[in-house]
């Protein structure tokens, strides 16, 4: 590492690097939610179902976010495994009208808390409840009691109600996550 | 400053960075890909050591080489453009053995789409080679509009792309159709040959099109010097197949292309030409002198070309390539040794005998300094100097020898051996020396193969040369001296020996009463079986189990014993129940010499265990209810015309004989697309004595299909009545159909036939052809318990004894014995052996005595062990 750079970090000018993990089922909204926070020239215009991963790079208050945007389609959720060891943060991404799956939701939930790379970790966990401006959609209180998320004592999470094609609800999430993490940063003197 | 010199060291060394690092390490290091922030300069240096030992041919296993990639797909984060890249090499290295591959399609497809131009070609590849069949939908929007990329790199590398996936995934790429139409109208001369090459892998299957295609592009000129190599192959091949002379315009194309101003493209236009088909003078010699001006080019790459290409073709265009002969003869002293021995192996093809000796005498001074490759090619000019003057042997010979004792690899050893062994078998004169040759060869040899080979040849030839005890001692040396399986090839050489000179014998038994001790079971076994069978002084018994080999297919053998072992029956294993093996007959042998001669290099010995036609048929026949029971097949004739080809209905026969019946299979093909045909079947009027015992019709046969009917006959009592010709009708029920969709327009049909051209079973459809290597010996042995038979003809339709031996050996379904059916240049008279069995077992042993004066006179002597069967033989030849 050149000095120059050894000098900004000592300082705090230089950014930090985090590197947090979106998931959830398909078609909840992951890559849609990231795409919200890019700077404008870099956002697409449609989104397609993403085949595998792909990492996208943002900024929140001197934070910057390298976000893993996995791939929810079914046959490939048992990818996410490989990455959850590196990442300081993780964002679970929920369909809020998607009542028939939120059975599904739940049994990816657990398999993913009681992961040997996260369960002794204390990393946050920031749910979106996605779609809330569909008409059936559930609240977010609700869909928390239906992951049985009061269960989850060892982690910090928080969960809040999304709309990611207008942006709503997406950084009052993402600002909880950030916070969260530079704390867990502090924490484990990283 | 210590690694400083350390550095300095190693290179001192001539070893290089990378030497010594373990693949364990290696994967260890992966792990440093997991730290965030990436640091780039030592993920690179990871990148390179893993691709480094992956192409030194380190194996990774399956999770192994997961783990390495999941961890290599986290440095998609780091924006460095170096490293991004050795990622790309990385995914494509691994693609084949880590699992779920598929995780980096989206990353990719962003970074092929993006707006890093360093990224985009090397992306397309990488996807490519991560994606299959059923996620290749998925990306071909993508695809698409890479092909059409102004980027020529990015055009490129998905036109290539698309052209590997055609493998797995024809359809989809043939979609891409329009946009390589477009891109072959590319300025970029890359961009252009690639899309060609697509193009014309999309339509390969269809002629029609490629026609097309290629006329298109004749017209219109092509920048790209490839893509014009590519269109002159495409025209090339087209003029191939269409048999009937050339294609006036593609030709043309051709020709002009020899005054392009490219070399490449000129000289692939004469390499078509020459090794076009049919020719005339004129065409090629505009081609050859092209060649010809190469030969003196300064750069080394065309002479290189232009010789190799002479070479190939001084066979089939001797006088054309004469004509270069003064420019060859310049070539000879070339400082590259590569075309220097083209240059002189084309000359000994094309030159006099008269050169011959200065020629060898020129290879001579550098044969040990060029590959094995070229040795290879100098020792097959050899062979057919050989052949064409076999006053020359004992020249041809010693070099031959010569180059025997130097080292090299098999693939060398064996082609020489085999020339020794051809120039033997052609020419009496050289066997002695080319034994001696050989068994001063095999003293050394270290290729188990060849020496085994070689034995057996001593033990089939050297009884028969004036002196066969002086081989004794080369074969028992190597009893003493090499591996059991070379040990054993030694004991049944010997063997031979004792069983065809009689003054040897006693010598031999003391010799195998010592193998008798060997340690290798197989190497005791033989030695036992054969001074048992030698002890006996019987020389029928010789004959039979020494001399000559055993006449079953192999393939046969191991299917009936498996079967016997599988069925728990107390009988014996009938020998007699397995088919006979098929003598391959001279036009297939010579096929497959000329394939391996015309080839320059040769492409390694890729031979399999032939099935022999039989052995099909036999295992098709089963499947046919009823046919089972006829025991095993005999011999099945060749296919039988029986219309005329361009007719309403096509039908060949082949006629399967058993022992006691035969089954006629009839091919039936349907060429009018408006008729449906049904219950096809063949009605035949036996002559006396045959009867029908079944017959299977075929039930359906539309348009363009083979159906096929089978008629079962069982063979008259009498031997005299199984040559008989047979009256043939087709008959079936026909059924109008739509000619689009095949499906008839009513229910009902009517009857109709179709008159076939009679059908003959003669003699050669009953008789197996088998190989005798001493056909003296088992002439004699049958004269004892046996009928003979004899008879004289004139044969006034023969002009020529060379036409007599052929239409003999073709009429008689027999097999010539001791290379009988070769005549030595200017004799007036011949003697043919021939030796075969006829259906259910009896031998036929047959000696014509041709004699040439106004036609061709012939004495018929016929040996038999059954006497019905000699005089059917005498009496059908007539």
């Amino acid at each position: 590492m050149g000095l120059f750079q050894k000098l900004a970090l000592f300082l705090g000018i230089r950014k930090k690097e985090v590197n947090v993990l979106v998931i959830g089922l398909n078609n909840s909204g992951k890559s849609t939610v990231i795409n919200h926070f890019k700077n404008d020239e870099d956002k697409a215009s449609d989104i397609v179902p993403t085949v595998g991963f792909s990492i996208e790079r943002f900024q929140n208050q001197n934070l910057a976010f390298t976000a893993f945007d996995m791939s929810g389609h079914g046959k490939y959720r048992d990818l996410w495994e490989h990455y959850y060891k590196d990442c300081h943060g993780i964002i679970f991404v929920v369909d809020s009208s998607d009542r028939l799956r939120l059975v599904v939701v739940k049994d990816e939930l657990d398999i993913l808390l009681q992961h040997p790379d996260v369960c002794n970790r204390k990393i946050p966990v920031l749910f979106f409840a996605n779609k809330m401006d569909c008409k059936d959609a559930l609240s977010s209180v609700k869909i928390a009691a239906g992951l049985g998320m009061d269960k989850i004592m060892d982690k910090p999470w928080h969960i809040s109600a999304s709309n990611a094609l207008t942006g709503e609800g997406l950084n009052e999430g993402v600002e909880w996550l950030t916070q969260q993490i530079r704390e867990y940063i502090v924490n484990n003197k990283f | 400053m210590s690694s400083f010199k350390k550095d300095k060291k190693e290179e001192e060394d001539g070893s290089c960075l990378f030497t010594g690092i373990e693949k364990t390490t290696v994967l260890q290091e992966c792990r440093t890909f997991n730290e965030t922030p990436v640091n780039p300069k030592k993920c690179i240096r990871i990148m390179t050591s893993i691709l480094y030992l992956l192409n030194q041919g380190e194996q990774l296993s399956s999770t192994e080489a997961t783990e390495a990639f999941f961890a290599m797909t986290k440095l998609f984060q780091s924006q460095d453009v170096i490293l991004r890249r050795m990622v790309y090499l990385g995914i494509k290295e691994l693609s084949g053995v880590a699992d779920d591959v598929i995780i980096v399609t989206s990353s990719l497809t962003k970074d092929m789409t993006g707006k890093e131009d360093l990224y985009r070609a090397a992306a397309i590849r990488a996807l490519c080679s991560i994606t299959d069949a059923t996620m290749l939908q998925a990306i071909e929007r993508y695809m698409k509009q890479a092909i059409v990329d102004r980027n020529s790199a990015v055009s490129s590398a998905a036109l290539v792309s698309s052209l590997h996936m055609t493998k797995m995934a024809n359809d989809v790429v043939k979609r891409y159709v329009n946009e390589a139409q477009e891109a072959i109208n590319s300025d970029n001369i890359m961009v252009q040959y690639h899309a060609l090459g697509v193009l014309y892998h999309i339509r390969k299957t269809d002629k029609l099109a490629v026609n097309k295609l290629v006329a298109k592009l004749t017209k219109s000129s092509l920048r790209s010097p490839y893509a014009a190599c590519m269109l002159i192959r495409m025209a090339a091949k087209l003029l191939e197949e269409e048999e009937n002379g050339s294609d006036l315009p593609f030709f043309d194309f051709i020709e002009s292309c020899l005054r392009h101003k490219s070399e490449v493209v000129i000289y692939e236009a004469a390499h078509a030409i020459v090794n076009l088909k049919c020719t005339t003078n004129s065409e090629l010699a505009h081609a050859i002198s092209c060649l010809q001006s190469f030969c003196n080019s300064p750069k080394a790459t065309l002479r290189f070309a232009a010789v190799r290409t002479l070479n190939q073709v001084a066979i089939s265009h001797l006088a054309a390539v004469k004509l270069c002969n003064m420019d060859l003869e310049n070539l000879i002293t070339d400082s590259n040794r590569s075309i220097a021995t083209l240059a002189i192996t084309t000359l000994l093809k094309t030159g006099s005998e008269s050169s011959v000796d200065r020629l060898m005498k020129q290879i001579a001074t550098f044969v040990s300094e060029i590959s094995d490759e070229f040795k290879v090619v100098v020792v097959q000019a050899i062979r057919a100097l050989s052949l064409k003057f076999p006053r020359k042997h004992s020249v041809l010979m010693t070099f031959l020898s010569m180059m025997l004792r130097d080292e090299g690899g098999l693939e060398y050893k064996a082609s020489i051996a085999d020339t020794i062994i051809t120039i033997i078998e052609d020419n009496p004169d050289a066997k002695e020396i080319g034994l001696a040759h050989l068994c001063e060869f095999i003293e050394d040899c270290e290729h188990t193969s060849l020496a085994v080979r070689i034995l057996h040849l001593l033990g089939k030839e050297g009884p028969r040369t004036k002196q066969p005890s002086k081989y004794i001692r080369f074969i028992y040396n190597r009893v003493i001296l090499e591996n059991p399986t070379v040990r054993a090839a030694a004991i049944s050489a010997m063997a031979q020996f004792g069983a065809t000179c009689p003054d040897l014998l006693e010598n031999i038994l003391v010799l195998l009463a010592r193998c008798q001790m060997d340690s290798d079971d197989e190497v005791r076994d033989r030695a036992t079986y054969y001074s048992n069978i030698l002890s006996y002084l019987d020389p029928s018994l010789y004959n039979s189990y020494i001399i000559e080999s055993p006449q079953v297919s192999i393939p046969s053998l191991e299917r009936s014993l498996k079967e016997y072992c599988d069925g728990c029956t107390d009988e014996p294993f009938d020998l007699k129940s397995v088919p006979i093996a098929v003598v391959p007959t001279n036009e297939e042998v010579t096929r497959a010499q000329q394939k391996s001669e015309g080839m320059i290099m040769s492409t390694g010995p890729t031979k399999k265990v032939k099935v022999s036609r039989e052995e099909n048929y036999a295992q098709k026949l089963t499947l046919i209810p009823g046919i089972a029971q006829a025991g095993s097949l005999f011999r099945s004739s060749e296919v039988v015309e029986l219309t005329e080809s361009e007719t309403e209905y096509v039908v060949r026969c082949i006629k399967h004989t058993f022992s006691r019946c035969i089954v006629l299979q009839f091919d039936c093909l349907n060429t009018l697309s408006d008729q449906l045909l049904e219950n096809v079947r063949v009605q035949l009027e036996p002559s006396e004595g045959y009867k029908i015992l079944k017959e299977i019709p075929c039930e359906k046969l539309p348009y363009n299909e083979t159906g096929t009917t089978y008629i079962v006959l069982q063979y008259p009592e009498n031997f005299f009545a199984s040559v008989a010709t047979f009256g043939a009708v087709l008959k079936f029920i026909v059924k109008d159909c739509d000619p689009d969709t095949g499906l008839p327009d009513t229910d009902e049909g009517y009857d109709d036939e179709y008159i076939l051209e009679d059908l003959e079973i003669n003699l050669g459809d009953q008789i197996q052809r088998v190989s005798k290597v001493n056909w003296q010996a088992s002439w004699e042995e049958l004269s004892e318990n046996c009928v003979e038979m004899e008879e004289t003809y004139s044969l006034a339709s023969m002009s020529t004894l060379e036409e007599a031996v052929k239409n003999i050996i073709q009429f008689l379904g027999l097999q010539p014995a001791e290379r009988s059916d070769k005549i030595p240049e200017g004799k007036t008279t011949h003697t043919l052996l021939l030796a075969g069995i006829f259906r259910g077992g009896a031998d036929i042993l047959v000696r014509a005595k041709l004699a040439l004066a106004d036609g061709v006179t012939m004495q018929l002597t016929v040996r038999s062990t059954h006497p019905d069967v000699a005089e059917l033989v005498t009496a059908s030849v007539g």
